[in-house]
């Protein structure tokens, strides 16, 4: 389904539209909770994730307008930050071993986080942007977008200093700035 | 925070969307963007970019009950017969009815013996009470806002916010309406929805600062009845 219709059934979701709610989540809810089972990882607390964000879309249809991107972008932000806040609040990476998550830094995978997850996956707009970081940025860039790791959790996982983390981070987000004219 | 609406920009920004801004800074940042719109502007431009991400991941389809649960919390379809109602779907006895009276009474008496300053006559009001029955907060419900008085009765939060909300009949989940002063009297826009739901009551909770950090409230300390005037 194009950018247009999602525009056209949010606009009669905004007053109160029952049936176009129920075709803008049968047409969406697959791709949010994609993105909500990957930062979550139990599909229950995913669930609770997507169960959220469409009830928050039902009250907040209104609120969109164009400068927050397509409706499917606006509705994944609303997915997302649910999901991090569960992810905070239940703190369910204590409850989490390394050993459950994909090894990325297996030597016979020989694979960046980064190109891990451009393989799951089809490709951006912002992927051009992503190619142009150095690899350790779009690693750590890419580890906090689709785990959700804080900065602590990518130095873990990554092996290297806090401060460097931070550092990785900051300078790709710059850089990503420049490139997405922002 | 010492830094200038540029650095904000273009540093906290995206990692606001990214979700490495954490903790109080988040927070802190979160009441940022509802005083400036520059700030906001630039995390939704942001957001429009990162989340492409999102929208071009494998699909997975989820399980059928997550629709279901969503119709129920919006008050589509009936509830079913289980007792896990939520707190707010039992605000409306008559217990909370006879209290509502008592409400009447303390509101009318705050009103007039204490000779509150009211500029446009309030619709309803509400009387926000202790344990004790001191009366904490009052609420008027005028044409276009809430003119809320707190009273000196009310214990001041160093790190937190208390915050209001209203609670429907219909039974969907509370509804954010701002936070509330902790001293002297704040206007707050009266939402729309005022006008279009069935009111059973409103609720006080304490959050962190900012508000409540995922849409519902965290901790519920005080409920309360609008009354007509």
């Amino acid at each position: 389904m194009n950018t247009s219709i999602h525009l056209k059934l949010l606009s009669a979701v905004a007053l109160g539209d029952r049936k176009a709610f129920d075709t803008l989540y049968q047409d969406t809810s697959a791709q949010l909770y994609a993105v909500s089972l990957k930062l979550l990882k139990h599909k229950d607390l995913a669930e609770d994730a997507l169960q959220d964000a469409f009830v928050s879309i039902w009250h907040k249809a209104a609120e969109y307008q164009k400068d927050r991107g397509t409706v499917l972008t606006w509705m994944v932000s609303i997915v997302r930050y649910r999901a991090l806040d569960i992810l905070r609040a239940n703190n369910v990476r204590k409850e989490r071993q390394f050993q459950t998550r994909p090894n990325l830094n297996e030597p016979r995978v020989k694979q960046t986080p980064h190109v891990y997850f451009m393989q799951s996956r089809d490709r951006a707009k912002i992927d051009d942007c992503l190619d142009e970081l150095d690899p350790t940025q779009a690693d750590a860039i890419s580890l906090a977008y689709f785990r959700g790791y804080t900065h602590k959790e990518v130095c873990q996982y990554m092996s290297s200093p806090l401060g460097t983390v931070k550092s990785w981070i900051r300078r790709g987000l710059h850089s990503l700035r420049g490139c997405l004219g922002l | 925070m010492k830094y200038n609406q540029d650095q904000l920009k273009n540093a906290l920004s995206p990692e606001f969307v990214l979700g490495t801004l954490s903790g109080r800074a988040r927070l802190r940042y979160q009441r940022l963007l509802m005083e400036h719109k520059e700030l906001q502007k630039n995390v939704w431009q942001w957001e429009s970019k990162l989340n492409e991400l999102g929208t071009v991941m494998t699909p997975q389809q989820p399980d059928a009950r997550v629709w279901r649960a969503i119709e129920k919390r919006l008050g589509f379809i009936e509830k079913n017969e289980d007792n896990t109602e939520p707190w707010w779907h039992h605000l409306w006895t008559p217990g909370f009815a006879l209290a509502s009276i008592f409400m009447l009474v303390t509101a009318w008496l705050l009103m007039t013996q204490k000779q509150l300053p009211i500029e446009l006559p309030a619709e309803r009001v509400a009387v926000v009470q202790n344990s004790n029955a001191e009366a904490l907060w009052l609420i008027e419900v005028q044409t276009q806002n809430l003119r809320i008085h707190a009273t000196d009765k009310l214990p001041p939060l160093n790190d937190q916010d208390y915050q209001l909300w209203m609670i429907a009949k219909d039974g969907r989940p509370p509804i954010p309406l701002g936070l509330l002063p902790q001293n002297g009297m704040k206007e707050i826009p009266r939402s729309i929805l005022f006008n279009q739901l069935d009111i059973a009551a409103l609720a006080v909770s304490i959050e962190p600062l900012g508000g409540s950090p995922n849409g519902q409230p965290t901790t519920v300390l005080f409920t309360t009845e609008l009354v007509q005037i």
